[in-house]
């Protein structure tokens, strides 16, 4: 399946990297032939994801509007979405260490008619709301930033060891 | 029992505090390094490998937990700034030496390229530059390892730029490309300003600092704040004051040379506040112009996504960040300012996606511009230079006192005419090369930001408008000795950190000089 390839990758960087540096012969200073710095190593535990706390700060509904609305901006596809990536409790967790933003926020979902449509979401983008500006940036942070996001959806491939930089392979070039 | 009296005393550990001791150390100078912050072990103690989601606010701090950090007013720690910074090691021309005689705008330096050419030649042999030989009049060639090969969305901006007439040219960095001097080469994993955990890129502890301990004559003296460079009676510098940050006690270091090496804004900042009989305003301020003449650079900034990398699949091309330089090009051309700019490119990491916030909608549809829009991500800044003005100074807020009940250096700046036209040419100059590369362009920035700060103890020939002489020697203490970034005369558009050393390692060699003679 499409997705099972896209995830080779990820899986590639799992294992251990490991590079040896050749110890080099010269020297400017009389002493710094010095093996400490030849061997290097990237470990796997970086992968692993920190633990977000529990939500506490919004209310069970908030938190239920507040996901809502993250699902709308950045919905599940072919990899997981905001919810999927735990952006919910990301937003609750800035929220409640920023009480300019969780007031912008708390104020906009009490403004929430009973159903969040798509059509509710792009009336607020339409009028630039502060709301809808909020919402956006926090779900797009949470979300890019989440290994899901970053590794699963972006694809990003950096943070390893390489021997050598590649030249550019680029079909134009 | 009687105090020590070392030969020379350094305040500060960074680029020059580290090529000095090496210097000195290593022709038999007693030398003492006394640095403001802790020991810091650059294997272990960043964050270097790091990513956000291992954070739960995905901020990824810059040193690990329980490791004290680098605050942001002053950077301390043994190696200082170098442990942190980008490695970009340019060489300054002859043109940026004399700019006044070129267009009659801010200071000559005392000295001319020739005179610190073989300086620079001797750092790029002891810490190793990568970069390509160039030939540019603007931009002198030096002692390179290879260059790293270009990203391809290097090569895509230099397509663009060459249509104009712009040259971009390989970067040249304090960074190995290949395995030399008991260090391996970069392997590329994209996070040099969070500490090279494998010293591939310069630092001043691990690569000048540390091998010179085996001299036995240098000592490193951490945790220790200097609030004072103590001159006596008979206008002699006896040595310095300092606060230990730990025991928050008081002590003094000897010695019958001072260097104050402490970063451009703080070294001032020491000078201003080392008051006595001789100096009521600050040691060395005969002329009245020390805090005078700061001249950071400015930088402008376009983010954009080149056209040609949208939707293409992602690569691991991190690399050492920026892998290629816009150098200086407008002084051949037509332009109703003074000097010029010069662009750093291309250096974000693509853990940084703050861009998916400027991209406009929402649900599937931006999801998917976002996913297509990331590989082809760039940032371009501009570097110009800052002419000296009145209005732009370091001086000491005595009103406002530090965690440890020091006062605090104050920066003021104010662009004049001739950064406000740099900055709009440089701006629209950026926004030109990028669209004939095909990028389309997400943000422009409309104000110019402080960058490596320089100037504010200035070198000359003449004491009365000048605080140092070319030996970076006081005019006024012939013993005490001012070297980083606050003795630039003038700033170039270029970063400043080789120059630096280069005069660190001309200084160094002057006091040997003078110790050997006994002139001290």
């Amino acid at each position: 399946m499409q997705m099972k390839e896209e995830k080779k990758p990820v899986e590639e960087r799992r294992q251990a990297l490991r590079i040896i540096g050749a110890i080099g012969t010269t020297c400017a200073f009389p002493f710094s032939a010095d093996e400490l710095y030849g061997q290097h190593e990237h470990s796997t535990s970086s992968l692993k994801s920190a633990q977000l706390p529990k939500p506490s700060f919004f209310t069970e509904k908030e938190l239920a509007q507040v996901s809502r609305i993250a699902d709308l901006i950045i919905p599940e596809t072919d990899t997981p979405g905001a919810i999927g990536a735990g952006v919910p409790a990301y937003i609750d967790m800035v929220c409640s260490r920023n009480a300019e933003l969780a007031e912008t926020v708390r104020k906009g979902l009490q403004g929430m008619p009973e159903t969040i449509t798509e059509g509710v979401l792009m009336r607020l983008q339409d009028e630039q709301s502060p709301f809808f500006r909020a919402m956006k940036n926090l779900t797009a942070d949470g979300y890019y930033t989440s290994k899901i996001g970053l590794i699963e959806e972006l694809g990003y491939k950096g943070n390893t060891v390489l021997a050598e930089f590649p030249s550019c392979t680029l079909p134009e070039h | 029992m009687q105090q020590k009296v070392y030969d020379v005393i350094i305040v500060g550990s960074g680029a020059s505090g580290g090529t000095l001791a090496a210097h000195l150390a290593r022709q038999g100078v007693d030398v003492c390094v006394v640095e403001g912050g802790p020991p810091v072990n650059t294997r272990t103690d960043f964050n270097t490998h790091a990513f956000p989601f291992e954070f739960p606010n995905r901020h990824i701090p810059t040193m690990k937990l329980g490791k004290e950090g680098f605050d942001t007013e002053r950077t301390r720690g043994l190696g200082g700034k170098s442990l942190t910074w980008n490695a970009v090691a340019w060489r300054y021309s002859q043109r940026d030496f004399k700019g006044k005689s070129a267009d009659g705008a801010g200071e000559n330096w005392p000295l001319d390229y020739k005179t610190l050419s073989p300086y620079y030649d001797r750092i790029e042999r002891e810490i190793g530059v990568c970069g390509n030989l160039d030939g540019l009049e603007d931009l002198p060639d030096g002692i390179f390892q290879p260059p790293v090969p270009m990203k391809c969305s290097d090569l895509l901006v230099k397509r663009g730029a060459e249509k104009l007439g712009v040259k971009v040219i390989h970067v040249r960095k304090a960074t190995l490309s290949r395995a030399a001097f008991g260090r391996p080469a970069c392997h590329f994993c994209g996070n040099c300003m969070a500490g090279c955990d494998v010293v591939a890129k310069y630092n001043s502890f691990d690569v000048h600092m540390r091998p010179s301990l085996k001299t036995g004559k240098l000592t490193l003296q951490s945790n220790s704040i200097v609030r004072e460079v103590v001159v006596n009676n008979e206008n002699k510098i006896t040595g310095v004051r300092y606060l230990d940050r730990v025991k928050k006690t008081e002590g003094e270091v000897r010695g019958r040379v001072v260097v104050v090496a402490a970063a451009c804004v703080q070294s001032v900042g020491l000078m201003l506040m080392s008051k006595s009989r001789l100096y009521p305003t600050g040691i060395g301020n005969s002329s009245g112009h020390l805090g005078k003449h700061f001249i950071p650079h400015f930088t402008g900034g376009v983010q954009c996504f080149l056209k040609d990398l949208i939707g293409k699949p992602t690569t691991n091309d991190e690399g050492f960040l920026d892998h290629a330089y816009v150098p200086s090009f407008m002084h051949k051309r037509k332009r109703d300012y003074a000097r010029s700019f010069g662009v750093q490119f291309n250096y974000q990491n693509h853990r940084s996606t703050g861009f998916a916030r400027e991209i406009p909608g929402f649900g599937k549809a931006y999801k998917q511009a976002v996913k297509d829009r990331y590989p082809a991500f760039l940032t371009f800044s501009p570097y110009g230079e800052m002419i000296p003005n009145q209005q732009s100074y370091i001086d000491v807020d005595e009103s406002r006192l530090d965690k440890y009940g020091l006062p605090m250096a104050r920066r003021t700046y104010v662009w004049q005419e001739n950064e406000k036209k740099i900055f709009k040419d440089m701006t629209d100059w950026s926004v030109r090369i990028l669209e004939s590369a095909g990028a389309e362009i997400l943000t422009v920035s409309q104000t110019p930001q402080p960058n490596h700060e320089l100037g504010g103890c200035r070198m000359g020939s003449d004491p009365k408008t000048s605080v140092v002489n070319s030996f970076c020697q006081s005019h006024d203490v012939p013993n005490l000795y001012v070297c980083d970034g606050s003795v630039f005369p003038s700033a170039s558009e270029k970063n400043p950190t080789h120059t630096i050393m280069a005069l660190a390692a001309r200084t160094a060699d002057h006091i040997a000089d003078r110790l050997k003679k006994g002139e001290v």
